[in-house]
């Protein structure tokens, strides 16, 4: 006995061990892009390594949005938090909206328009991406915030969590709030959507992460360089001539932090919003 | 009663309304380009001239052309390795954080996640900083094997130095649905097995692993369909290079439509990533129609 709890206390030991380890290996890379971003150019891959700069540089935070004419990035910044806003009350209206209709009303044809928008998880973005920039060119929306918001917002996995919630809502409320003479819509704003806060507060979460991150998009239909959006914007200030590193870890470093707020307040939504994903086991 | 059952379809008649603006949506942005790509993959169009009727001549030239055969092995090679490499860790991250014998647990288990919420661009920017020759991580491996590779100009390093970065980016993520499967698991089934005198391999093999199937086929497939389309990474560090070693499929297809204008080939090279994925596709969807998806 008194060896088996000894084994337990070596193995509970080596699983701390190796659960540090990872868990420093895993932050590490984002501890290194803050500190090496408050480096100077010429130390920033110095050897021997050193982890704090030497002499702390604030500048690089300052350069990056005042040095460089190509690289609007106030305006990056501003498209991206205005693209991924609308964005995100797009998604939710389409997702609430139909999830609602198919989960309340037994009409014609429900279960088929259901497996059609169901099915729609079938088509990768990769696969329709040359067809869709023709379409948004001929609508005209090319370098508009629409034309990169619609595309990017359209997902069946919304609608379906929003219906999977909607059955789980109780007709009773609906039913008596018919009987006290409110029209549909009125039901629908006033009592399913307040009720479904929770499922609606991991799909922003979820949405809000997906556009806040979109590249391959932005890179095809924004071609005016001040309707670029921040992750297009650093990717092609990276790819410029000398850009140098202290500058790109910063403007980096920008780029995570309104996600890293969201987390920190919203974790919970954030666990759930994956945890919904891949469920019942 | 006609007059009932007039009315009650009407009523339920509101859902067209309900479901009407998803319905335009996605016909129009979504199943109107998914056949227009197959449409598109028949022509030779570089926008400039007209675009010209070829049948199948597009693909028949892709089965040729060392470019595209080169991004297929690529694809694969990538997703393969990336896949296996982040479910495998993504359950073992799991069970441990599972075990009962840590604490401090939440802490730990959110530094493994700060990946999966950091923007892609900075993780692409950050890691191709490290791996500079005399950046961290040559000079760490250096330091622990006495050698280390060119990470992002040799053709055989490249690749995994891109995989090395996205596992850890996106590790994180699949060991949340890892543990929301293993929280599923009723403990009752444990207190049965150790009843039974199995130890901690056996209620793996015999209650874990048979209990999660469902959450491994859901994080095995939805991985290897988001890793297939995966841009941003590949983009960001070596953008396909060196000598294409890194150009994965999305690539290929963004650079040959709006750098070389070739849209008709994009569009053939496009449905042939449909078509790959279709597998993977199609069991997703049974999934989810299932019921073995959502709450």
């Amino acid at each position: 006995m008194s060896s088996y709890r000894s084994s337990q206390r070596v193995l509970r030991t080596l699983l701390y061990v190796v659960i540090c380890v990872l868990g420093f290996a895993f932050i590490f890379p984002f501890l290194w892009m803050i500190v090496s971003s408050f480096k100077l150019n010429r130390d920033v891959l110095a050897i021997p390594i050193q982890f704090f700069p030497p002499t702390w540089n604030w500048m690089s935070y300052v350069n990056v949005f005042t040095k460089f004419p190509d690289f609007n990035f106030p305006r990056f910044i501003l498209n991206s938090f205005i693209v991924t806003a609308v964005a995100v009350v797009f998604c939710l209206f389409l997702s609430a909206t139909a999830g609602y209709g198919f989960a309340k009303y037994k009409f014609k044809g429900n279960g088929l328009l259901f497996m059609i928008v169901l099915a729609t998880i079938m088509i990768s973005f990769e696969a329709i991406v040359v067809p869709l920039f023709i379409l948004v060119r001929r609508l005209g929306l090319q370098n508009t915030y629409w034309g990169l918001i619609i595309p990017e917002s359209l997902t069946a996995f919304g609608v379906f969590m929003m219906r999977q919630f909607f059955f789980s809502l109780p007709n009773d409320f609906i039913e008596s709030a018919r009987i006290d003479g409110a029209n549909e819509y009125a039901i629908f704003v006033r009592i399913a959507i307040p009720m479904a806060q929770t499922a609606l507060l991991a799909l922003v979460i979820f949405h809000a992460q997906w556009v806040w991150n979109l590249l391959l998009w932005p890179l095809i239909v924004m071609s005016n360089p001040d309707m670029r959006v921040l992750p297009q914007g650093i990717a092609l200030f990276k790819g410029g001539y000398n850009t140098p590193y202290p500058e790109q870890l910063a403007v980096s470093v920008v780029a995570c932090i309104p996600l890293l707020l969201l987390y920190i307040f919203l974790s919970k939504y954030f666990v759930q919003g994956i945890a919904m994903t891949g469920l019942k086991g | 009663m006609r007059k009932a059952s007039y009315s009650v379809t009407r009523l339920q008649n509101h859902g067209y309304l309900f479901i009407l603006p998803t319905l335009v949506f996605f016909t129009v942005f979504l199943i109107y380009p998914m056949i227009s790509a197959f449409r598109l993959s028949l022509l030779e169009w570089n926008v400039l001239t007209p675009a010209k009727a070829i049948g199948l001549k597009n693909f028949l030239v892709m089965s040729k052309d060392p470019r595209v055969v080169n991004s297929i092995l690529r694809t694969l090679h990538f997703s393969a390795i990336s896949v296996a490499a982040i479910n495998v860790l993504a359950f073992v991250f799991a069970l441990m954080f599972g075990s009962r014998m840590i604490r401090h647990k939440n802490f730990l288990q959110s530094l493994v996640f700060l990946p999966v919420i950091l923007s892609i661009v900075a993780v692409g920017v950050v890691w191709e900083f490290m791996y500079q020759s005399t950046g961290l991580i040559p000079i760490l491996v250096r330091g622990i094997f006495g050698a280390s590779p060119a990470w992002l100009t040799t053709t055989s390093a490249a690749p995994y130095a891109i995989i090395i970065t996205y596992v850890w980016k996106s590790v994180g993520y699949y060991m949340v649905i890892y543990i929301a499967g293993l929280m599923d698991v009723p403990t009752s089934f444990y207190e049965a097995a150790r009843m039974d005198g199995a130890g901690f391999w056996g209620q793996l093999y015999y209650i874990t692993i048979p209990n999660l199937r469902n959450t491994f086929a859901l994080g095995v497939i939805s991985c290897i369909i988001f890793t297939f389309g995966q841009f941003s990474i590949q983009y960001v560090i070596t953008k396909g290079g060196p000598a294409r070693s890194t150009e994965i499929l999305s690539l290929l297809i963004f650079r040959e439509a709006f750098e070389l204008s070739k849209f008709g080939y994009s569009a053939a090279i496009s449905v042939l990533f449909f078509l790959m994925l279709l597998v993977f596709s199609i069991f997703q969807l049974r999934l989810f129609r299932s019921g073995a998806v959502g709450d």
